[in-house]
C-alpha cells in the first residue's frame, strides 16, 4: 500500500511524525480523506477530529480544539491544530 | 585570623560550593529541557512559515492588517527576561539592548509588556507605561498566557495604537554563548519568521541539523486564500511569541549554568587556600610551642 509522510503538530508539541496511509480531515465543507499521491492543497479545518490511519494499520485521533490548517504536497502532509 | 575562625570561614566556603554545583546541576536539566521543548515546537513553526511562504505567491500579503508595514511613531516593546537573578550578565543585557531600541522614540510613544520581574522593574522605576505584566517562574511556557498576551498585541495593533511591536530577548546560541536580541514581532514578515525558524536550531550540538524547506507547488486553497491566511497569521504571531518566550528561557537557564560553575570553582579554589593558611598556622604555632619547650629545657640545663 502507498503511504506519504505526516505530521501532525500543535504548537510546542508534535503529536505524529511518520509514514501513514490515510488521514481522514474535517474540512470546512465536509470530511475529506487523504490518501498518498493527493494533490497539493492547503484547507483550513473546522472543528473535530483528524484521524490517521499509519503503516500497520494502526490509528490516532487528535481532537480539533480551536480550528487548523492542513497542508499537502509531493507525499508530504502537514496538519497544524 | 585565629585558627577557630578560619576553619568555621572553610566550612562556609564549602557549604557555599555544594549550594553552587547544586544549582548549576539544576539549570543544566532545565536548559536540556527548554531546548527540547523549543525543537518540538520547531515542525509547527516552519510547517506555517510555509505555507505563509507558498501563499504568498498567490495572496496578496499586504492586506492583512497584522503586516502591514505603517511609518513607525508609536511603538510596544516586549521585554523577556527572568524573575531570578544569579544568571551573570543576561538580564541586564537583554535590558541595555531594549533601552537602545526604544531610545529614538519619547517615553510617552513606547508601550511595555514586561514578562519577567527584571525587565519590569527596570522600566517601571524609568517611568514607562507597562501594559502587562507577566511572572516568569514557571519553567514550562504556557500556551494559554501567550496566545492572551499575542491577541492583546495584535488587537492593539490592528487599533493602530502601536505602529510596530519590539520583542527584546536572549537568543540562545550555545551553553556559552547567548546574545541579547530586539526582533521586529509585528508588522509580521515573512523573512522576520524564516530568520526565527532558522534560530530556533543551536550553532551547534545535538539539535544543529536542518532539513531544506521543499520547493514551493500550486497549490488549491480551500475555503479560499484570504480565509486561510486569517487563521494562520494570527497563529504565527503567537508562535513567534512562544519561540522568542522559550529561548529567553533556555539561555536563563544556560547563563545561571555557567554562572553557578564560575561560583563553584571559585569557592572550591578559596576553600582550597584557606586550607593552606590553615595549616600554616597550625604549623607555626606547633613550631613556636616546641621551640619555647626546647628554650626552657636549655635555659634550666645551664
Amino acid at each position: 500500500m502507498k503511504t506519504f509522510h505526516l505530521t501532525v503538530a500543535r504548537i510546542g508539541e508534535n503529536l505524529f511524525d511518520g509514514e501513514a496511509v490515510a488521514a481522514t480531515l474535517p474540512g470546512r465543507e465536509g470530511v475529506f480523506q487523504i490518501l498518498a499521491e493527493h494533490e497539493a492543497l492547503v484547507s483550513e479545518l473546522s472543528l473535530g477530529e483528524v484521524r490517521v490511519t499509519a503503516v500497520g494499520n494502526r490509528t490516532y485521533r487528535f481532537e480539533i480544539l480551536r480550528g487548523g490548517i492542513a497542508e499537502v504536497s509531493r507525499n508530504q502532509t502537514t496538519i497544524l491544530l | 585570623m585565629a585558627l577557630k575562625d578560619i576553619k568555621s570561614k572553610i566550612k562556609a566556603t564549602e557549604r557555599t560550593h555544594k549550594v553552587t554545583r547544586a544549582m548549576e546541576a539544576v539549570s543544566a536539566v532545565k536548559m536540556r529541557k527548554t531546548q527540547s521543548t523549543a525543537l518540538a515546537g520547531r515542525p509547527y513553526a516552519r510547517a506555517a512559515l510555509a505555507i505563509l511562504a507558498r501563499l504568498s505567491g498567490s495572496a496578496d500579503l499586504s492586506y492583512q492588517p497584522l503586516m502591514k508595514v505603517r511609518p513607525s511613531s508609536k511603538v510596544a516593546l516586549v521585554i523577556l527576561t527572568s524573575d531570578k537573578g544569579l544568571a551573570g550578565a543576561l538580564n541586564s543585557g537583554v535590558i541595555k539592548a531594549a533601552a537602545e531600541a526604544i531610545t529614538p522614540y519619547p517615553a510617552s510613544a513606547v508601550t511595555m509588556y514586561a514578562y519577567g520581574k527584571k525587565g519590569e522593574e527596570y522600566f517601571a522605576r524609568r517611568g514607562y507605561v507597562i501594559r502587562r505584566t507577566y511572572e516568569n517562574k514557571k519553567d514550562s511556557v504556557e500556551l494559554s498566557v501567550i496566545e492572551e498576551l499575542a491577541a492583546d498585541i495584535s488587537d492593539e495593533f490592528v487599533r493602530a495604537s502601536y505602529d510596530e511591536v519590539l520583542v527584546a530577548y536572549s537568543n540562545f546560541k550555545s551553553t556559552f554563548e547567548q546574545i541579547p536580541s530586539v526582533r521586529r514581532l509585528l508588522p509580521l514578515s515573512l523573512a522576520g519568521i524564516e530568520q526565527l525558524v532558522k534560530d530556533i536550531v543551536p550553532v551547534k550540538g545535538k539539535w544543529s541539523e536542518l532539513a531544506a524547506l521543499e520547493a514551493p507547488a500550486s497549490y488549491s486553497v480551500e475555503p479560499d486564500d484570504a480565509e486561510v491566511l486569517e487563521y494562520l497569521v494570527p497563529r504565527l504571531v503567537a508562535v513567534s511569541l512562544y519561540h522568542f518566550l522559550l529561548e529567553a528561557k533556555a539561555s536563563e537557564h544556560s547563563a545561571r549554568m555557567v554562572a553557578m560553575k564560575n561560583a563553584s570553582d571559585k569557592s572550591r579554589e578559596v576553600a582550597h587556600e584557606l586550607t593552606r593558611l590553615f595549616n600554616k598556622i597550625r604549623q607555626a604555632g606547633i613550631t613556636r610551642e616546641v621551640s619555647e619547650i626546647v628554650g626552657g629545657r636549655e635555659a634550666l640545663a645551664t
